[in-house]
């Protein structure tokens, strides 16, 4: 005889990532380690900004390089003599919270106080994945065309810090750069809005300043 | 394309609980995805009707139920569903439906649940 049988199993794969991220905020706490997730858009200066972080702030810092070939970015960084560990996604567009730990497993947490997770350069598919990061710093360019905000608005809606990079070039590229901030309040009323741009050293101090003021709360 | 890695986790998930339970025949999944997640339902079925191919699950019904977004106001104390236009995502997370503050809180919609299976099992197979 067979019978039909209902099962429940209300298995949520984001509650499930999300359980992750905290056990691995966990092992960063243990660690003394502040952590920041870097997103953004492929092309707006996530690996650049990093690089300037790594030169120009006072902490031991370390990097994990997510991409879907991510011995690039990780080789700008090994240049600084410092720990990087490269996380390929292969065919995965964004990273989750079990690879990130799985990183921790190469990077030496206890030389470090400062952890920079670079994301895969996305606006779309990262947003639902956290990875136990502090905070999340989310940087664009005036260059991906400034109706980027409104068309993926819930990764600004989620962040802690909003970088908006080369705005030296906004005019060449007919981008209206104080809309893109408005944008970001509209969304996210009491976050930071940075302009920035990397090439002649604007907005670097204010960036610097607003990951100290998160490090130090 | 974080389709197939959820369709992936999901089918995983199925063919481990049906095999627990001593199943034969997986006879339908219900699966639930909020409209916020950055998930397409027809790719998602496609995904999973690729993946089922040659397992237990093969040949079952699979629904997607699309859940709703709600969200609480931190002024008006509003919680309930968003004002949502299927097309738009910015205006259901951005304001407040009852008084158009925008300091609101997203509490449902981002769901990806695998809710339930209904399975066949041989009589007397299940746990005393």
């Amino acid at each position: 005889m067979h019978k039909i049988a209902e099962v429940e199993i209300q298995h949520d794969i984001m509650v499930a990532n999300r359980k992750l991220a905290d056990r691995n905020q966990k092992i960063l706490d243990d660690a003394g380690v502040f952590s920041v997730d870097v997103l953004g858009a492929i092309g707006s200066g996530k690996t650049s900004l990093i690089e300037i972080l790594i030169q120009k702030m006072d902490h031991k810092i370390g990097v994990i390089a997510g991409d879907v070939i991510s011995k690039f970015d990780a080789g700008r960084f090994e240049k600084y003599n410092i720990p990087v560990v490269g996380l390929n996604t292969g065919k995965e567009c964004h990273l989750d919270a079990h690879l990130v730990e799985h990183a921790f497993g190469d990077m030496p947490l206890e030389l470090i106080d400062l952890l920079f997770i670079e994301n895969v350069g996305n606006l779309i598919c990262p947003v639902d994945f956290d990875l136990g990061s502090h905070v999340r710093m989310v940087v664009i360019s005036v260059s991906e065309g400034d109706d980027t905000v409104e068309k993926h608005p819930l990764i600004f809606k989620e962040a802690d810090l909003v970088v908006i990079n080369k705005i030296d070039i906004a005019e060449a590229v007919g981008a209206d750069q104080d809309k893109m901030v408005l944008d970001v309040k509209e969304l996210n009323p009491n976050i930071k809005v940075i302009k920035s741009s990397l090439k002649t050293g604007q907005g670097l101090d204010e960036i610097i300043n607003i990951i100290e003021g998160f490090i130090n709360k | 394309m974080h389709e197939l890695s959820m369709a992936d986790a999901m089918v995983k998930t199925v063919l481990d609980v049906a095999e627990k339970n001593d199943a034969t025949e997986i006879i339908e999944v219900t699966i639930e995805v909020g409209k916020l997640t950055m998930l397409n339902p027809e790719q998602l079925k496609f995904l999973i009707d690729v993946l089922v191919e040659n397992t237990l699950l093969e040949g079952a019904d699979v629904n997607i139920v699309e859940l709703p977004v709600e969200l609480k106001c931190n002024l008006c104390e509003y919680a309930g569903l968003a004002d949502m236009d299927d097309s738009d995502h910015y205006l259901a997370i951005v304001k407040c439906p009852e008084c158009g503050e925008r300091n609101v809180e997203i509490t449902a919609g981002r769901e990806c649940n695998v809710k339930n299976i209904k399975i066949e099992k041989e009589e007397g197979d299940e746990d005393a």
